[in-house]
């Protein structure tokens, strides 16, 4: 009987010693450590999505003034986080990437003013003092203006740096007319009760904010199968804040706490994340070549790109059809269930 | 009659110097915080800027007993500190030594040590990351740089710059260069070695957080770029102040040392060592 | 004061045979470092050739001067936030050395800034000081404080109870004393700390930048790397190296000039001179 017990336990201790072993690492490269605005990977890695697929997530968030795309190059990162602009320059400048996975379909760059602020258009941002939320939004900025025929001489920039109180107080004072920069950086305006309001010129509103680039080398390299099975988490954990975003928002406050210390904040932050990270199109994260090819001239225009990629040339949908490769009822009743069990 | 001899025989006032300095810093410190608060109630100070330090203080309690998230974080900030610190000031004494002593190799290394100190870290920190790879061996390059370059300057300064009259002295006493080197030196050197070990110190604590703004997944440099991000001014003012008190404890700490150190450099210390000397001295001639 | 190993004067590099070997040494690794690029040894995006460095160099000081617009913002920004910062950090060193209570009040609120990292006061820096130049000189004045402020306070206040004593002896007053023995033994240490004091308001004047701006080096570095213009981007990192030199050599010039007794030629040049001057003033 020990024996058989003993036994028992050591082939117990070696499957799941085993089950450890066979977890491939995938890195990632992203501005964010582990927050409420890039729930799926939260949410994922709660309800085990990540596990079942023996992937552990190897979160490398940096700042961005290292380019991402030299570390998914030099094999450092799996996949990086990028913008429009970057996945375009990096292609100018020869880097040999795809886009496999577009991340926030719905997070378009934008122009935000204050809710209370007389500004209705572009043209009423003429002669005034315009912030920037980082030199690179200066690009977007003169798309808006172009398409109400005017150009950056018009209007003077500064830079007011991501996020944070020196942004928060310029809007709300009053001391720029107008922000330009992406949705996450005004959520946490909008969460602590600075109402804005945007003014983006409806051409320039699709634009796939953040995607997931890979070296091309990488695609069908030996990470393969770990970097579908991530793609299937983070589809699954963005599926089931569709079904149950109270649990989602539960899940949020319990591993990222320091977002919810303010609970109305944390909320609505939550709130618009869902509503920028859920996929428009009928597959969860799949690249989209038509909106690829009509943002790219504004791009051009702006000066943020010196010239046009064409889409086919980095646009890759291989994982697609593996990232959505799960059964939807299966995760709405685990959602339910964690909800049932910890809620 | 036994009462009034008493009296007469007690000190004036019931506390002494120490105590009244305390009390005088302590009131001031108050005095600060009330106006501070007021203020901040009042609307006359920005909250985005300066949070109510009630708000801060509840934020203490928050990140220190009811969550309880900060401890992770400021362990592993303060690992990196005490890493980075050693390793780039025993590479800044050493350095700092050699070249001192060295002048071929003070010849050749100074452009280079020069150039690099004049760039500043934080551009440099991609570089080391993309060379290093992430995790904590970059950041605690990132810190060694920073670290590196007060005890150089200052060792380099205290070996070079020994007094001349004493140095004369030892020649004319017959002393050999390890004798120079061991009594003279050394000696003079240390009181500015441990100028430097300080900056270096306090240095590390601002590369740590460098290091954490750009590589951001953990420690105390990430926290307050998370409350910042999400305008929770009160809980970043409190990791603010939370390095604020780590960096003045480690002052002191240093400063403790320092009075061991390099006694001779102050009064008290002067005369401890000196009777104990004195006691060790008489102890060998009675043997 | 003379080093305790009497040696050969580094400073003096005119010598073309001092320079060589340095030349030689750096050609070296140059060299080194492209033909591992283009053999593909280091073929990572973020070390380009050294030819596209010195390319982008160029381009962006002699054909487009991009660059100098931006130079001269950090320049200026360092420089004034050092002057700023320095001015106070001797004040108030001096005053402390004078001064017990002034030292005792003084003193924790100098650690206290000092052991806050500047990086952390960054925003509210801006909040008082506004988006242009001013809050990256506040924010290098903060940073610089300290080191001067340590290093002279500690060289005012090093025991030297002889020479002291021999002052007193011949009739000095405080002033004198402070003037004539106090002031000139803590000029090395103040020089080491004002040196280490620039290096250090360029650093500060760098992150400003970083958390916030719109022209300085330190955005044009970001805005290249971002286009993954690396060799233009590392050309300004070049840049802000060349900053911190010009700034150093500066430093160096101005120690090497007031600390004059410390150098056996500057001292026989000091003497010399001051014979001269005491020859017309006796008439002698």
């Amino acid at each position: 009987m020990k024996l058989l017990r003993t036994l028992a336990m050591t082939a117990a201790f070696g499957l799941t010693a085993g089950a450890a072993v066979a977890q491939t690492t995938v890195n990632m490269i992203n501005p964010l450590p582990r927050s409420t605005n890039f729930f799926p990977l939260v949410v994922g890695e709660e309800l085990g999505y990540f596990a079942e697929e023996d992937v552990e997530v190897n979160l490398l968030p940096s700042d961005t003034s290292i380019p991402y795309v030299a570390f998914i190059q030099n094999g450092q990162a799996d996949l990086a986080m990028l913008d429009p602009f970057e996945t375009v320059n990096a292609r100018l400048a020869g880097a040999d990437i795809a886009t496999v996975f577009e991340v926030m379909q719905n997070a378009p760059e934008g122009i935000a003013v204050a809710a209370d602020s007389d500004v209705q258009s572009m043209s009423d941002l003429v002669g005034t003092t315009v912030g920037l939320v980082s030199d690179r939004d200066r690009a977007f900025l003169q798309s808006a203006l172009a398409t109400a025929g005017h150009s950056l001489d018009d209007v003077e920039t500064v830079v007011l740096g991501e996020a944070g109180p020196t942004l928060a107080a310029a809007v709300r004072d009053g001391t720029v007319s107008a922000i330009a920069g992406a949705a996450p950086d005004w959520i946490a305006l909008i969460a602590n009760g600075i109402e804005t309001r945007l003014i983006t010129p409806p051409e320039l509103l699709a634009s796939p904010a953040n995607t997931f680039a890979m070296s091309v080398e990488a695609i069908d390299g030996d990470k393969r199968d770990a970097v579908e099975g991530f793609l299937r988490a983070w589809c699954k954990g963005m599926h089931a804040a569709t079904v149950n975003p109270e649990a989602v928002a539960a899940i949020l406050k319990k591993n990222v706490p320091e977002e919810w210390e303010i609970e109305a904040a944390g909320q609505l932050y939550l709130d618009m994340s869902i509503g920028m990270n859920v996929s428009v199109t009928e597959r969860c994260g799949d690249v989209q070549p038509a909106v690829w090819t009509g943002i790219q001239p504004q791009m051009k225009a702006s000066g943020g790109i010196t010239d046009i990629v064409p889409v086919e040339d980095f646009l890759n949908d291989s994982y697609i059809e593996a990232a959505n490769d799960f059964d939807r009822d299966e995760v709405a009743s685990e959602i339910n269930a964690w909800a049932e069990e910890n809620m | 009659m036994a009462a009034t001899a008493i009296s007469r025989g007690m000190p004036r006032s019931g506390m002494s110097t120490g105590m009244r300095r305390i009390l005088t810093h302590g009131g001031i410190f108050v005095a600060l915080i009330l106006a501070w608060e007021v203020g901040a109630r009042t609307g006359f100070l920005d909250p985005l800027f300066f949070p109510k330090p009630s708000a801060i203080l509840a934020s203490f309690w928050r990140i220190y007993f009811v969550q309880g998230n900060i401890w992770y974080h400021l362990y592993v900030s303060l690992g990196l500190v005490f890493a980075g610190f050693a390793a780039g000031s025993i590479l800044g004494i050493a350095l700092g030594s050699l070249v001192g002593f060295n002048s071929l190799v003070r010849r050749f290394i100074k452009p280079y040590v020069i150039v690099l100190e004049a760039t500043p870290r934080i551009a440099v920190a991609p570089l080391l990351i993309a060379a290093l790879g992430f995790g904590a061996q970059s950041k605690i390059a990132i810190i060694m740089l920073v670290c590196f370059f007060a005890p150089f300057i200052n060792t380099l300064s205290g070996v070079v710059n020994v007094n001349e009259e004493k140095l004369e002295l030892f020649k004319s006493l017959g002393a050999s260069k390890m004798q120079i080197l061991r009594k003279l030196v050394l000696p003079e050197a240390v009181p500015v070695i441990m100028a430097g070990e300080r900056l270096a110190l306090t240095a590390a604590l601002s590369g740590v957080l460098v290091a954490e703004f750009i590589q951001r997944d953990q420690g105390i440099g990430s926290l307050i770029l998370v409350y910042t991000r999400n305008l929770n001014m009160a809980s970043a003012f409190a990791c603010i102040f939370t390095l604020t008190i780590v960096g003045f404890l480690i002052f002191k700490g240093m400063e403790i040392l320092d009075r061991r150190i390099a006694f001779w450099n102050h009064e008290d210390g002067m005369a401890r060592v000196g009777a104990l000397r004195k006691g060790r001295w008489a102890k060998q001639a009675e043997a | 004061m003379a080093d305790p190993f009497p040696e050969v004067r580094p400073n003096r590099l005119w010598g073309l045979s001092r320079l060589v070997p340095h030349l030689a040494l750096f050609a070296a690794i140059i060299a080194l470092w492209e033909v591992s690029v283009r053999a593909g040894l280091i073929t990572s995006i973020m070390i380009p050739r050294p030819s596209a460095i010195g390319a982008a160099i160029v381009d962006l000081y002699f054909v487009t001067g991009t660059i100098w617009p931006h130079f001269f913002v950090t320049l200026t920004e360092a420089v004034v936030g050092f002057l700023i910062g320095a001015g106070i950090a001797i004040a108030l060193a001096v005053g402390s050395s004078l001064s017990d209570p002034f030292k005792r009040y003084v003193t924790p609120y100098a650690i206290v800034l000092n052991v806050t990292p500047g990086i952390a006061l960054t925003p509210i820096i801006i909040a008082w000081f506004g988006f242009g130049m001013g809050s990256k000189m506040a924010l290098a004045a903060v940073i610089s404080f300290f080191p001067i402020f340590v290093n002279t306070l500690t060289g005012l206040t090093q025991p030297d109870g002889e020479r002291e004593e021999l002052f007193r002896s011949l009739g000095a007053s405080h002033v004198q004393i402070f003037w004539k023995l106090r002031v000139p033994s803590a000029l090395p240490l103040m020089f080491a700390g004002l040196k280490i004091g620039l290096t250090t308001a360029l650093i500060g004047a760098v992150v400003a930048e970083f958390a916030q701006a719109t022209h300085g080096v330190g955005v044009l570095m970001n805005r290249f790397s971002f286009q993954l213009n690396m060799g233009a981007s590392i050309a300004t990192l070049l840049s802000m190296t060349l900053i911190g030199l010009i700034l150093f050599y500066t430093m160096e010039f101005l120690d090497d000039r007031t600390v004059f007794w410390r150098r056996e030629e500057r001292r026989a040049a000091a003497s010399r001179a001051r014979a001269r001057a005491w020859k017309r003033r006796t008439g002698k």
